[in-house]
């Protein structure tokens, strides 16, 4: 057919897709929380311990999808293990990604109110941001799928350009030595290094609309690997260019790396401004994604239809937004996300003991 | 611990945002929906299933009775009244009948009409002509014969320019000599200026149009299909395709929302422009205009189909994505090193175009501290004088080299260079002498409008110049954020549109990599072995 109504993603947009909703916030904080956990500079061997750690996780998700091909979780759950249970744990998993949409939000708008638009009502920035999100994921996975592909390509080159860049302050000494006091302050990073990852837990409805569901596993190891280069890369990049101590004690280690240089000749003399262009950016497809995924579950779940549930999340999620009442507890929210994180997947792992139960000891078919 | 949940509880002035929040969209979206509803009257809904309508019910046929004296007499009362009809009753010699020619003035050729149209049916047309009444077709030596197949279709025709004919004992009118009404030359195309290649541009003439495609190569396989449009004036449309390239389900999608049309003059492409579109509310075009034969012809074999009109030199091209607007057909006549390099510029002069002013405003209002400082510094001194705040002092430019440009479209040949040295004069010195703007500003709205000077077409820069002023303003209110977020809006609703079916994006979004190849690059001919995936053809390969 030529004209297609089908909501269908392909693979490299499935890989984009799981991309783009991962990398958010954590580019900025993530070397603060990592060196604060490991203490060490060996955080980047924490970061690329973290990742290999979420892949089998990542690989149960696939799995459990793949069972149910063209359901989502909101769908699929009910059938595991009953309606009322199902609905409980989706709706968890609906409220796990509002707070997430809430916390990316919030903490865009505190950079944004930081180095760009001081003094300027936090609202005036956090409204017409969910409006814009809300006009794209209005769209469907497709709209969001293909404005990812737009974005993600000017990110990851204006990220690599300035990272180079940062390379004259890049002191190989501040990542020595390696594994200096042993494995267990890596072990303590793994800490600080799993909760990078949340939002992986996009896979569950993510393979659903995939137009290949057999290449899901590839996709989202892929959508994985380049996560764990870019972080692998701004780990390395700060820790060894502005060092263990500063990357502990800074807000925002990354914007600090490229503030701490200047560029002569140059029409902007610093790349912290282009660097703010593709957070931003990275942002609003990380918001969307929680955004399409929160609606998404409410829809399946109670049964309404897509759009008018999409308003009304509007202002769900900007009560979320609002709910830290400063940075200290944004911060910490975003700790707890980590922990909300790891409980979700526990209940994930029941899900699939008793689906494993039903249909290999009990032979039911589900 | 309670407390100190309830002390996380939102505040009222949270609660009237949510509120807020939750509304806008909501009324945007309703007020959306009532315009798109509104500007869709009128228009058919726009999928190939339902355009199973019943034809319009054919104006009152009344047929020709058979005779001659009655068929001539409702001939003039009907359409009789025209002075500019003329209708010159004669006896065919050889025959001993009477016959009428009808015609209008002007839109015949008078010599030929004079000279061989009458003198043969005077004198010659014989028995022999008229032995057999049935076979009359064959036997009249004219190149266009038609037999109206009613009186109302027998006016029209003879209004519209065609000679008619009626002869004692036959039973219906003909239709001779087709229209020859004045017709201009052959020009080189206005709004598509060109350096290198064809310098030919349609015309008014459906015929001369279509004919200008046909020379330029010989295939079987270019099909040109002719409709009827409009429901009051009703004018020929045709659609050119090239059959075994086309892809089948395009084809009947383009034929299905040409036929719903309705409306009862379609005056220009425009028109068809708006009516068959994919969403007519977009300030982006969805089907590209042009009125040069090597861009159609290019585009028919990349699996696109033309929709020429009757009375314009404007052909569309369906469907069009985002990269066409920025392409030009000089691209692949010179070398593709300087083509590629020529493609990158228009794409960045199309990014300045639409976005230069507002990174002025947010820098200049919002963040003079991301700009080297000594430029911010001199920027700073060179605005000291100027009493507006940075947006206002770019729109009082802005507009008036808008209207500037405007008014130079429409001027007289002779007026225009004299108002461009006014314009230009006043704008540029004056009103930084006066201390209206600042002269960094006038850099910038220079490069600007340069800048959308070198998009190619037209009508993509209108669109470039409606958006400019948006994101204008959102940069005002919200500096760079503002900004981005335009830059980001604007994504959003690229991605969602479509012009038949085709991702407006393409090949950027959906990822087509094969496609990538003729983008911002042009790449050498050898490389360009298929056509474009994006447009799903029969037949792929360009080369055996």
């Amino acid at each position: 057919m030529f004209i297609r109504t089908d909501d269908r993603i392909t693979t490299s947009q499935a890989i984009v897709f799981m991309t783009n909703t991962i990398l958010g916030a954590g580019i900025l904080t993530m070397p603060r929380n990592v060196t604060q956990a490991t203490k060490t500079p060996d955080a980047w061997v924490a970061v690329l311990l973290g990742g290999i750690i979420v892949i089998p996780v990542i690989l149960l998700m696939v799995k459990l999808s793949q069972q149910f091909p063209g359901q989502t979780i909101f769908q699929y759950a009910n059938r595991i293990v009953g309606r009322l249970p199902g609905k409980a744990f989706c709706l968890l998993l609906v409220c796990y990604f509002l707070i997430i949409a809430g916390f990316e939000i919030r903490s865009l708008a505190e950079v944004t109110l930081f180095f760009l638009l001081e003094g300027t009502p936090i609202w005036a920035v956090v409204l017409p941001f969910i409006w814009v999100g809300a006009y794209l994921v209005s769209g469907g996975i497709n709209a969001i799928a293909r404005v990812y592909q737009i974005v993600f390509p000017i990110s990851m080159f204006v990220l690599l350009i300035s990272f180079a860049v940062s390379s004259r302050v890049f002191d190989i000494d501040n990542l020595r030595p390696v594994l200096g006091d042993g494995f267990i302050p890596v072990l303590a990073g793994l800490r600080a290094t799993i909760p990078v990852f949340v939002g992986y837990e996009v896979i569950l409805t993510l393979v659903a609309f995939m137009e290949n569901p057999r290449q899901a596993a590839k996709a989202m190891i892929g959508g994985l690997a380049i996560l764990l280069a870019v972080y692998l890369i701004t780990v390395i990049f700060v820790v060894g260019g502005i060092s263990i101590d500063s990357a502990m004690t800074s807000t925002w280690p990354t914007l600090d790396l490229i503030r701490s240089f200047e560029i002569s000749g140059f029409f902007v003399e610093r790349l912290e401004f282009p660097l703010m262009v593709i957070w931003l950016m990275q942002m609003f497809c990380s918001f969307c994604s929680f955004f399409f995924q929160s609606s998404l579950g409410v829809a399946q779940i109670f049964n309404l239809s897509y759009q008018p549930v999409i308003f009304a999340m509007v202002p769900i999620i900007l009560l979320s937004t609002m709910v830290p009442k400063s940075l200290q507890d944004l911060l910490l929210l975003g700790d707890m996300i980590g922990m909300m994180n790891i409980s979700l997947f526990l209940l994930l792992v029941l899900l699939t003991v008793v689906w494993l139960i039903r249909t290999k000891g009990m032979k039911q078919h589900v | 611990m309670l407390s100190s949940v309830i002390s996380y509880f939102p505040t009222w002035d949270v609660w009237l945002q949510a509120a807020i929040a939750c509304l806008v969209p909501i009324v945007a979206s309703f007020v959306y929906k009532k315009t798109y509803s509104l500007a869709g009257k009128g228009r058919n809904p726009n999928t190939a299933e339902n355009k199973k309508d019943p034809d319009p019910p054919a104006p009152n046929n009344s047929p020709f009775s058979g005779d001659y004296a009655t068929d001539l007499a409702t001939i003039r009362e009907r359409i009789g009244g025209n002075s500019d009809l003329c209708s010159r009753e004669f006896r065919m010699a050889k025959l001993n009948v009477r016959a009428t020619l009808f015609f209008v003035t002007g839109m015949q050729n008078d010599r030929v009409l004079d000279l061989q149209l009458m003198e043969f049916l005077m004198f010659e047309a014989g028995a022999d002509v008229y032995a057999e009444p049935e076979r009359l077709h064959d036997q009249l030596p004219f190149n266009n014969l038609f037999e109206a197949p009613s009186l109302d279709s027998f006016n029209r025709s003879v209004l519209f320019g065609y000679t008619g004919l009626l002869i004692e004992g036959q039973p219906s009118g003909l239709l001779i000599e087709c229209p020859d009404g004045a017709n201009r030359a052959v020009q080189e195309p206005l709004s598509e200026g060109l350096l290198r290649g064809p310098r030919l541009s349609f015309t008014e003439m459906l015929s001369v149009n279509t004919s200008m495609l046909r020379r330029q190569g010989l295939s079987e396989q270019l099909e040109i299909k002719t409709f009827q449009v409009g429901t009051r004036l009703q004018k020929d449309l045709a659609l050119a395709y090239i059959k075994d390239i086309v892809n089948p389900d395009l084809l009947e999608e383009v034929k299905a929302r040409i036929q719903k049309m309705d409306f009862d003059f379609i005056a220009e492409s425009g028109y068809i422009e708006e009516l068959i579109e994919d969403n007519y509310l977009s300030p982006f075009q969805q089907l590209q205009n042009t009125e040069r034969p090597d861009r159609v012809i290019a585009a028919m074999l990349e699996g696109r189909i033309a929709i020429l009109l009757d009375g314009t030199p404007f052909v569309l091209i369906a469907p069009a994505t985002f990269s066409m607007l920025l392409q030009s057909p000089e691209d692949y006549y010179e070398r593709w090193l300087p083509s590629s390099l020529l493609r990158m510029l228009r794409f960045a002069a199309a990014f300045m175009a639409l976005m230069a002013p507002s990174l002025y405003i947010s820098f200049i209002s919002f963040h003079p501290g991301l700009i080297p400082t000594e430029l911010a510094l001199s920027i700073i001194e060179a605005r000291q004088g100027v009493p507006f705040p940075s947006l206002i002092e770019v729109l009082i430019l802005e507009v008036s080299i808008e209207i500037l440009r405007e008014a130079g479209i429409r001027l007289p040949k002779p007026v225009g260079p004299a108002m461009g040295i006014v314009g230009g004069l006043i704008i540029g010195d004056a009103a930084v002498q006066a201390g209206l703007v600042s002269p960094f500003l006038v850099i910038v709205v220079a490069v600007t409008a340069i800048s959308s000077f070198s998009i190619p077409s037209y009508s993509a820069g209108i669109t470039l110049r409606l958006l400019r002023f948006v994101g204008m303003i959102f940069a005002a209110f919200l500096g760079m954020f503002g900004t981005i977020l335009f830059f980001l809006l604007l994504c959003s609703h690229l991605t969602k549109l479509k012009s038949f079916g085709v991702p407006y994006l393409t090949p950027v979004s959906p990822f087509r990599p094969r496609d990538w190849k003729d983008l911002f690059f042009r790449a050498p001919r050898a490389l360009m072995k298929r056509r474009p995936a994006m447009m799903k053809t029969q037949d792929d390969k360009r080369k055996s």
